[in-house]
């Protein structure tokens, strides 16, 4: 007899998003997990009917800051967000069977000088989300919260870790 | 678990405190300058067996190693230069100190070396765009800037969680929590610490006024505000930042001072980032060397 997988008890492997970087996976069982979001994105997109999820760590909201350098795609969120998209769907994810949940975001108090990320990167992701058509079921961002996140393939639940408190799912 | 008790009492309590980096002043010292005293540099280094080993396997890696295998502390002294040893001494003695699980601030174990490897990493770039501080000596306070807070968590008092409480429920910052919970800043214990294990005074400046630079003493202040500038920069990236790390304002009126501008600092952030990289991996292990 064959075992039936319990998703609940297996050891799923993680797959570990860097700053300025994105993975995906093909693969159901497994996690695909980035640490520390502090005023970063972190973007995840899932086709549940094939299983097909990908997680973005993006650090800044546009690549225009770079004056012309060569840049990393998925540091930035106008480059990282359709670099993931355009990936998933190689990887045989459907764009209309996508749904995508954002997490980060962090802010300083008082910030309307300086320190400004977290809120410049959540006006971009809104803005580039209605430009993309993205189907955004989940939001969970700003504050003062350090977040840590993990995309569970299986189900596109994702298990959000702030410091001192137990962990939730998105 | 401990009751708030007064800032000497925490002090006290962190003599025992194991691998303290006392002997981080005296190295600065040699290091400055870059006339340094290879055969006293060499002579404080063996005093360190961990430190002296990780000197060694710095000069013998990939990235330094030439044909010939360095076998003294002296021959590593000479491949790696003064500058480049110092730099090695600082992240080892500190990150060894710092690496302790810590509760109170929701931190993980390493998360307040990783954080303070961040802030290092950003007061040296901005060091180096700014002109206000020398870059040593930048990288040096962003490691030390907040003992204080290790120091607390070892004494490992109860009244940390009230404060964790207290800051949401109250909008109140950080630091307002503190004086009414403990009856002292975090930044008065980095302040005594420093004080006791012989830092510079500018050092002393940088963990006592870093929150507020704008009341740190005039020659002090271009450099506190560096740290000022880096630790919150250091913050928004995330690396080890624990329940208290955002419930912090910043110090506009000695930012602006100092010449700082938001987009000139979001602007370093990918050269700063490719440097965190080189020491911290996307698990977010610590690689020193």
């Amino acid at each position: 007899m064959v075992p039936s997988y319990n998703p609940a008890t297996a050891q799923m492997p993680t797959i570990i998003v860097g700053v300025a970087d994105l993975k995906i996976s093909t693969e159901p069982a497994t996690y695909i997990a980035t640490h520390a979001l502090g005023s970063c994105l972190g973007i995840t997109f899932h086709d549940a009917k094939r299983r097909i999820g990908g997680m973005l760590h993006a650090m800044l909201p546009t690549s225009k800051i770079t004056q012309g350098e060569k840049i990393r795609e998925a540091m930035f969120l106008d480059t990282g967000i359709p670099k993931l998209l355009t990936v998933l769907i190689r990887a045989g994810a459907k764009k209309a069977d996508i749904r995508c949940k954002v997490f980060g975001g962090a802010q300083l108090m008082a910030t309307d000088n300086f320190f400004r990320i977290g809120s410049k990167n959540i006006d971009m992701f809104y803005r580039l989300s209605q430009e993309m058509d993205l189907e955004v079921v989940s939001w969970e961002v700003s504050g003062r919260v350090n977040r840590t996140i993990r995309l569970n393939n299986l189900t596109g639940d994702v298990i959000v870790k702030i410091p001192s408190k137990p962990e939730f799912i998105r | 678990m401990k009751s708030a008790t007064d800032l000497q009492t925490v002090v006290e309590m962190t003599r025992s405190i194991p691998c303290a980096p006392a002997i981080l002043p005296k190295l600065l010292k040699l290091a400055e300058g870059g006339s340094a005293d290879l055969g006293e540099m060499e002579m404080l280094i063996n005093l360190d067996t961990g430190l002296a080993t990780d000197v060694l396997r710095t000069a013998n890696s990939a990235y330094f190693s030439s044909n010939q295998r360095c076998e003294s502390i002296s021959d590593a002294i000479l491949r790696l230069g003064s500058k480049v040893l110092y730099r090695i001494a600082a992240s080892t003695l500190t990150g060894r100190w710092l690496v302790h699980p810590v509760r109170g601030y929701g931190w993980e174990p390493g998360d307040l070396c990783r954080h303070s490897l961040c802030v290092a990493i950003c007061a040296e770039t901005f060091s180096k765009k700014m002109h206000l501080a020398d870059a040593s000596t930048a990288y040096t306070a962003g490691l030390i800037h907040d003992l204080g807070k290790f120091a607390l968590a070892y004494a490992n008092f109860t009244s940390l969680d009230d404060i964790s409480d207290r800051v949401p429920a109250e909008f109140s910052t950080w630091r307002e929590a503190e004086k009414v919970v403990l009856g002292f800043e975090s930044t008065e214990v980095t302040k005594a610490l420093l004080e006791n294990w012989g830092f510079p005074s500018t050092f002393v400046s940088v963990g006592h006024f870093y929150q507020t630079p704008s009341e740190a003493p005039e020659v002090d202040r271009p450099l506190v505000t560096l740290i000022h500038a880096a630790k919150h920069v250091a913050t928004q990236l995330g690396y080890g930042v624990g329940v208290d790390g955002f419930y912090y304002e910043p110090d506009v009126e000695a930012l602006q001072a100092a010449g700082f501008k938001d987009e000139e600092m979001d602007a370093a952030i990918p050269e700063i980032l490719t440097t965190i990289q080189r020491f911290i991996s996307p698990a977010g292990d610590i690689r020193f060397t």
